[in-house]
């Protein structure tokens, strides 16, 4: 007995199902995987098909013994990590790099940015700047591939506020993650200060809640581990042009690609 | 990202090396699945699933293009892999059956797997927990291919149904 393999197009609304379930399961032939996951690109029905079903049998993972990496394993993922951030060529196809290729270690100092995360991290404070990216795509979607991220935090409690995207070096987005609350009588004011400045520039007052697109082009372009912050200052902002008052967010730039 | 891998990175890498079978491999695809993620992270679609789910399907994807890409289906009638997967196939039985019966934890997902069929219970394991091709569950099963695809098709349908 052998069962036909169905046609890849146009299938009837109960094969996507099937098409998808069997992607997902990993049965389908090679040929088969490619020409779907082309087709998945464009076709919002078969996305949400396969999301579903990825949802559907991820407890299955849990069947799979966990094997505990050797340690040089994550000196590997770090120095790639660096070299993606030193050369975003390298970083743009990391599916189709030959998993046997060698790859050249380079040394930056990415991971020392990635610091920031750690001396700022409460457990999954990771997780929460991986979320506030999904947040920050889905209510600013940009053409262009995010250059800088900032996750602004509350000091205190390090609860992330609002996060600092920078598409190109001479413009950023500030986008809130909530409402932050501000006392009647006073006011949000963005301030920023790369490694070698003085003191913090204004980038000025800051509705809470509301996105907000500055651009940068009486600045020197942005810097990685640039800090940015918000302080609570009069309602017309600081009368001295720095900062007075309390930080309510601060943050580093940290470069995404 | 560091945090990240420390928390998930042992199942990362069983989830890889139950597919691949190759350890070397296996961590080759959870250290590009590591950058992969990393650098796509803004590109992740919260409404498609969680952040947990997207990393795991990144891992599975991986290695599932990796065997499948090197055909390793394709060598079924090869003597030699015959006689490995016959081993394997023993092994993975019992391997399978055992981390099954273990794991109460998989929520509905267990109670609408128990209502298979053993055998198309199995087909769904082997593909997704070993990454086998229709092919190599026909052998494992000593089943025929037409049958284990059917059973396959049907078993999704099956689960679809009993998930809902």
């Amino acid at each position: 007995m052998t069962t036909p393999h169905p046609a890849a197009p146009p299938p009837p609304p109960d094969d996507l199902q099937g098409l998808a379930g069997e992607y997902v399961l990993g049965t389908l032939p090679a040929a088969q995987r490619k020409t779907l996951e082309q087709r998945m690109a464009t076709d919002i029905a078969l996305q949400q098909a396969v999301a579903e079903w990825e949802a559907r049998l991820l407890p299955l993972t849990q069947l799979a013994e966990p094997v505990t990496p050797p340690p040089a394993l994550w000196a590997r993922i770090d120095r790639s990590l660096q070299a993606t951030s030193a050369s975003p060529a390298d970083a743009a196809a990391p599916q189709r790099t030959s998993p046997k290729a060698a790859r050249k270690p380079l040394a930056s100092h990415w991971w020392n940015h990635l610091g920031l995360w750690r001396g700022l991290a409460g457990s999954g404070f990771a997780m929460a700047a991986v979320l506030a990216t999904v947040l920050v795509t889905r209510t600013a979607p940009v053409a262009a591939p995010p250059q800088f991220m900032v996750v602004l935090v509350a000091p205190q409690d390090k609860a992330p506020g609002w996060v600092v995207q920078a598409s190109s070096p001479r413009q950023i987005s500030l986008i809130p993650l909530g409402v932050a609350e501000v006392p009647a009588d006073k006011a949000l004011e963005f301030w920023t200060k790369a490694d070698g400045w003085s003191g913090p520039v204004s980038l000025g007052l800051v509705q809470p809640g509301q996105p907000l697109q500055i651009p940068l082009d009486k600045l020197p372009p942005l810097q990685p581990n640039q800090l940015f912050e918000l302080t609570l200052e009069p309602p017309t902002g600081s009368p001295i042009g720095k900062p007075t008052g309390p930080i309510q967010f601060i943050g580093r730039a940290v470069k995404v690609l | 990202m560091h945090r990240l891998y420390e928390q998930e990175g042992a199942r990362l890498l069983g989830v890889a090396l139950r597919i691949v079978r190759q350890r070397a491999l296996a961590e080759d695809i959870v250290h590009d699945a590591c950058v992969n993620i990393w650098t796509r992270a803004a590109n992740f679609d919260a409404s498609r699933g969680s952040a947990r789910g997207w990393i795991y399907s990144v891992v599975r994807n991986l290695a599932l293009n990796a065997v499948r890409d090197a055909g390793r289906q394709v060598d079924v009638d090869d003597t030699t892999t015959q006689a490995l997967e016959a081993d394997m196939s023993v092994q993975a039985y019992q391997e399978v059956e055992e981390a099954f019966e273990l794991n109460a934890s998989l929520g509905r997902l267990q109670h609408c797997l128990e209502g298979l069929d053993p055998a198309r219970r199995h087909c769904v394991l082997h593909a997704y927990v070993d990454g086998c091709s229709h092919g190599e569950i026909a052998e494992r099963l000593g089943a025929p291919l037409g049958t284990v695809k059917a059973w396959i098709r049907r078993s999704l349908a099956s689960l679809r149904e009993c998930m809902a």
